[in-house]
C-alpha cells in the first residue's frame, strides 16, 4: 500500500518524473559510455600487453676508430680499413643501477662452439682452407702469383693431389720472404679470387691461394685480457726440414691438422635467459615452429634443454624430446653466432690455444630438445641466428669456460639486451641518463607500443572526461530531484506522520518511488551507454582509434581475441554501473528522507511558533 | 467518560538563542463527546499543547493519559493512526491525491481494502457535506471550506475518537467558518468524537461546550 501510494504520487507528477527519468538516462548513458570505453581500453591494453614486448639493446661506443692497413698484393698497395677501438670494455653491471627495473635482466650472450662429429653441420664440408706441403718451381719472392708444386696434401679436398701445381701469392705481406726451389714448406692456404690484370697464368688464373693465419691462437684470458702466443703475425708457413715435426712448431702444425675436421662439425650454441631478447626472435625473423619455448623454471634452474633449428633437425633426424650431446670446445664472448656462422661458410676460428694445443672440451653434456625454431638463419648477420644455431638456458652451462675463450669484446647490440615493462622507456632513460655513462648506447624496440600507448592515453582521457561528466550530471540530477521529490515534500512527510505513519513507513513512502525511478533510469542509461560504447569502438576499430602505424602486425594478431571479447551484451558491466548509480541515488535520497524525518512534524508544518 | 487527560504537563524547547518554556504545568481533562476550545494569543503555547495531546511531541515533565493509559508507554504512531487525528488551519491535504484518495489514505495505512475504503470515504465526504463533484478533484481545485471539510473527513476516516483541530477556521470566510464549526460540533455531539479546537476566534470558542485559555504556557478553564 505504501509503495503503491508512493508510485501513485510520482505518477501524478508526470512532467517532473519524465524529466528525471530522461536526465538520469542521459547522465547514466554518458557515465556508462565512458566506463564502456574504459573497459574496452583496459581489455585492449591487456591484450596488447601480452603481444607487445619492450627490449633494449646495448652497445658500447668505440673510444677511437683505428685505421688498419692491409697489404693487397693485387693492387700493390695497402687497403685501409677502419676498426672500432676500445680503451676498456664497460662491464654489463653498469646496467644494474638504482631504479632500473627489468622484466628480464641485462644479458651479454656468449656462444659456444660445440663439436660433435655425429651431426652434419654442412653437407660435404665447407672449409675452403687447406694445409699442404709445397715447393716452388724456382727461387721466388711470392709478392705476386707464383706456381708451387704440391708435394703433400695434408688436409684438403680430393681435387688436390701430390704433384699438382697451384698458384700462390703471399697476398697480405708487403715484404714476403723468398721461397727457395728445392725446399718444402708447410702452409695453411685459402683460395680467393685471382689478381686483377694478372695474365701470367692465363690457363688457371681464376683462383689463387693465399696464406691463412690459423696457426696463431686467438685465446684470451677469463677477463678478456690478451694472452701471449709464441706464433707471431706473419708466420704463415714453415720450411719442412728433417725432424721438423718433432719440433715445437712442427707439433703445432700436427695439432692443427688433428683439429682440422672439427671445423665442419662445430655448431654454435648460444646461452640466454630469454630467447625474445635475441633480436631474431624479437622481430620475427625466427619463431618457435614446434614444441615449446623454455619455461621460467628451466631458465632459472639452468636445465639441460635446448631449441634447435628445423633444418638442423631434419638433416640429423632429430625430433622434439630427443637428446643431443653438446661438448663445448670454446666460448666466444665477443660476437653473436649469427655474425660468424653463415649457411654458405663460416668464419674459421683457430682451435688452438696459446699452448699450441687444441682446446680441451670444458663441458660435455646431453641436452633434451624441447622445441624447434624456423626462420631466416645463416645470413652472417649479427642480428640474425647463425647457421644451425642451438639455443640453451645460459645457466645450463655449469663449468667455467675461462681456459677456452677465443674472443672477447664490448657489449654489442647483437649480444647484449634486456627487457623492461611496456611503456617505461622514458622513465628508464631518465634514470639511465642520470648515471652519466656516455659511452654506452641503449636502443629500445617496442614494436610500436609507445605510439599505441599514446593513442590509448587519448582514449583514456576521453573516457575519463565522459565518466567525470556523467558522474557530475548524475549527482546533479539526483541531488536536484532529491530536493524536488523529497526535501520539498517535507509537508507530506509531516502530514503522513500526523496521520500515524511510523518513521520507517514514511521513509518507505518517499523512498520507494524514487528508488524505482532511479533503477529504471540508470539501468536503461547504462545499457544504452554500454551498447553505444561498443558500437563506437567497433565502428571506428583499433586501426583509427589508436595510431597503429608502427604496430599493425601486432595489432592484427590480437584482433581475433578482441572480437571474441566484444561479443554479446555487456550484462555485468551494465549491472555494476547501474548498481553504483542506484546506490548513490539511494544514499542521496535516503539522506534527504532522513533530514525530513529528523525534523518534528510540528516544525515542518510551521506551527512551533504558536 | 474521560478520554484524554493532561497531568502537570510542561514542555520546553531550545531555539537557536534561548530555551522556551512553551507549556507550564498544565493539567486538564477532556470527556468523550465533548467539544472543547483552547483560546489564547499567538505564541501562548496552545499549538504546542495540541501537539503534545496528539503525541507529536513528548512532554518535558508530566504525562498525558489516553483512556487512563499513559501516552509515553503507548506507540504514539499507533495512537494517531487509531485514536487521535489532527486538522490544521492550512488543511495540509496531499496535493497530488484527489479528495477521495486523501480520505482513503488513513484507511490504506490501516490496510483496509481499497474497495471498502473507497465506500467509507465517499460516505464520509457526503457526511461532511461534499457532493460527488468533489470526489475526483485535487485540493488546488477546491475552495478553502471544501478543503477543510476533506481534511475533517480524513481525520474521521481513521476511525479514532479524538479530533484535534488547530485553527480549523483560520483561513476561511465567516460562512465557511460557521459550517466547519457546526460540522465539528455535530461530530462531537452526534457521533461522540471528542473535538478539541485551538482558536483565537472568540466566536468559534463561544460555540464550544468548554473553553480553556492558554496564556504564557499556562492553561486555565474559562467555561
Amino acid at each position: 500500500m505504501i509503495i503503491k501510494n508512493s508510485i501513485r504520487q510520482l505518477r501524478r507528477m508526470k512532467g517532473r518524473t519524465c524529466l528525471f527519468l530522461l536526465l538520469l538516462l542521459l547522465a547514466s548513458g554518458l557515465f556508462s559510455l565512458g566506463r564502456g570505453f574504459q573497459a574496452i581500453n583496459r581489455r585492449n591494453m591487456e591484450a596488447y600487453e601480452d603481444s607487445f614486448m619492450t627490449i633494449g639493446t646495448v652497445e658500447q661506443k668505440a673510444d677511437t676508430v683505428q685505421e688498419i692497413l692491409d697489404w693487397d698484393a693485387g693492387i700493390k698497395a695497402y687497403r685501409i680499413y677502419s676498426r672500432s677501438a676500445y680503451d676498456s670494455y664497460v662491464p654489463l653491471s653498469v646496467l644494474d643501477f638504482e631504479g632500473a627495473e627489468y622484466l628480464s635482466g641485462p644479458e651479454k650472450r656468449v656462444f659456444y662452439g660445440a663439436y660433435n662429429p655425429e651431426y652434419v653441420m654442412y653437407e660435404g664440408g665447407l672449409s675452403s682452407t687447406i694445409i699442404v706441403e709445397a715447393t716452388p718451381l724456382e727461387d721466388v719472392v711470392p709478392d705476386h702469383p707464383v706456381k708451387l708444386k704440391l708435394t703433400r696434401v695434408l688436409m684438403g679436398p680430393s681435387d688436390l693431389w701430390e704433384g699438382l701445381s697451384i698458384i700462390f701469392c703471399n697476398h697480405y705481406d708487403p715484404d714476403p720472404e723468398m721461397l727457395y726451389a728445392g725446399k718444402t714448406y708447410i702452409m695453411s692456404l685459402q683460395n680467393r679470387p685471382g689478381h686483377e690484370n694478372e695474365k701470367q697464368f692465363s690457363e688457371d688464373n681464376k683462383m689463387e691461394y693465399a696464406p691463412w693465419p690459423v696457426l696463431q691462437s686467438d685465446q684470451v684470458g677469463p677477463e678478456g685480457e690478451a694472452l701471449r702466443d709464441e706464433v707471431e703475425d706473419g708466420d704463415f708457413y714453415d720450411e719442412v726440414t728433417e725432424g721438423f715435426y718433432e719440433t715445437r712448431r712442427g707439433k703445432r702444425w700436427m695439432e692443427l691438422l688433428g683439429t682440422w675436421d672439427y671445423t665442419n662439425h662445430i655448431f654454435p650454441v648460444t646461452g640466454t635467459d630469454n630467447i625474445h631478447l635475441i633480436m631474431a626472435f624479437y622481430n620475427g625473423d625466427a619463431w618457435i615452429s614446434s614444441g615449446r619455448e623454455f619455461t621460467d623454471e628451466e631458465y632459472e634452474n639452468g636445465e639441460k634443454v635446448c631449441l634447435i633449428g628445423e633444418k638442423f633437425a631434419r638433416a640429423n633426424g632429430l625430433e622434439t624430446g630427443d637428446s643431443i650431446r653438446l661438448p663445448f670446445l670454446y666460448a666466444n664472448h665477443r660476437s653473436s653466432a649469427g655474425s660468424r656462422f653463415g649457411s654458405s661458410g663460416l668464419g674459421v676460428t683457430p682451435l688452438l690455444n696459446t699452448k699450441g694445443e687444441c682446446y680441451p672440451v670444458f663441458e660435455d653434456s646431453s641436452y633434451t630438445i624441447v622445441g624447434m625454431y624456423s626462420g631466416n638463419t645463416g645470413f652472417k648477420d649479427a642480428y640474425m641466428l647463425g647457421h644451425n644455431e642451438i639455443l640453451i638456458p645460459s645457466r645450463s652451462v655449469k663449468n667455467s669456460d675461462a681456459d677456452n675463450i677465443v674472443a672477447w669484446g664490448p657489449m654489442l647490440g647483437s649480444t647484449t639486451s634486456f627487457q623492461i615493462k611496456n611503456g617505461t622507456i622514458k622513465d628508464y632513460l631518465e634514470k639511465w641518463n642520470r648515471q652519466g655513462i656516455d659511452n654506452v648506447e641503449i636502443t629500445f624496440y617496442d614494436g610500436g607500443y609507445t605510439q599505441l600507448e599514446a593513442g590509448m592515453e587519448n582514449m583514456k582521457q576521453i573516457s575519463r572526461i565522459l565518466v567525470v561528466m556523467g558522474l557530475v550530471l548524475i549527482l546533479m540530477v539526483l541531488l536536484y530531484f532529491t530536493w524536488l521529490f523529497i526535501i520539498r515534500q517535507g509537508e507530506r512527510t509531516a502530514v503522513e506522520r500526523c496521520l500515524g505513519l511510523s518513521k520507517r513507513k514514511c521513509f518507505l513512502s518517499l523512498f520507494t518511488g524514487i528508488f524505482l525511478l532511479t533503477a529504471c533510469g540508470s539501468a536503461a542509461g547504462c545499457a544504452a551507454g554500454n551498447l553505444l560504447s561498443r558500437q563506437i569502438a567497433g565502428g571506428i576499430g583499433p586501426a583509427s582509434y589508436y595510431d597503429t602505424s608502427y604496430s599493425n602486425g601486432t595489432v592484427s594478431r590480437t584482433e581475433a581475441e578482441q572480437t571474441d571479447a566484444d561479443d554479446g551484451f555487456p550484462v555485468w558491466d551494465t549491472v555494476w554501473n547501474a548498481a553504483g548509480i542506484l546506490l548513490a541515488g539511494s544514499l542521496i535520497s535516503g539522506a534527504g528522507i532522513w533530514l525530513n524525518l529528523r525534523a518534528e512534524p510540528m516544525d515542518m508544518l510551521g506551527r512551533r511558533e504558536e | 467518560m474521560e478520554i484524554l487527560r493532561a497531568e502537570h504537563v510542561s514542555y520546553s524547547y531550545q531555539t537557536k538563542y534561548q530555551k522556551v518554556d512553551a507549556v507550564k504545568d498544565v493539567s486538564c481533562a477532556f470527556e468523550q463527546g465533548g467539544f472543547y476550545a483552547i483560546i489564547g494569543e499567538s505564541g501562548s503555547g496552545k499549538s504546542t499543547f495540541l501537539s503534545l495531546l496528539a503525541g507529536l511531541d513528548v512532554p518535558s515533565e508530566g504525562n498525558i493519559y489516553v483512556q487512563g493509559q499513559p501516552l509515553d508507554r503507548m506507540d504514539r504512531d499507533a495512537y494517531r493512526l487509531n485514536q487521535a487525528s489532527v486538522v490544521y488551519q492550512s488543511f495540509h491535504l496531499f496535493p497530488l491525491l484527489t479528495a477521495l484518495e486523501n480520505v482513503m489514505l488513513p484507511m490504506e495505512f490501516k490496510k483496509i481494502r481499497k474497495k471498502e475504503a473507497s465506500v467509507r470515504a465517499e460516505k464520509l465526504l457526503k457526511r461532511v457535506g461534499l457532493g460527488e463533484r468533489i470526489f475526483r478533484q485535487f485540493p488546488k481545485m477546491m475552495s478553502g471550506g471544501e478543503q477543510q471539510r476533506v481534511a475533517i473527513a480524513r481525520a474521521v476516516a481513521a476511525g479514532g475518537d479524538i479530533i484535534l483541530a488547530d485553527e480549523p477556521t483560520g483561513n476561511l470566510d465567516s460562512d465557511n467558518e460557521q459550517k466547519i464549526v457546526a460540522l465539528l460540533k455535530e461530530l462531537a455531539h452526534e457521533d461522540g468524537y471528542t473535538v478539541i479546537v485551538i482558536t483565537h476566534n472568540q466566536g468559534v470558542a463561544a460555540q464550544t461546550d468548554h473553553v480553556f485559555r492558554m496564556s504564557d504556557g499556562k492553561l486555565e478553564q474559562v467555561r
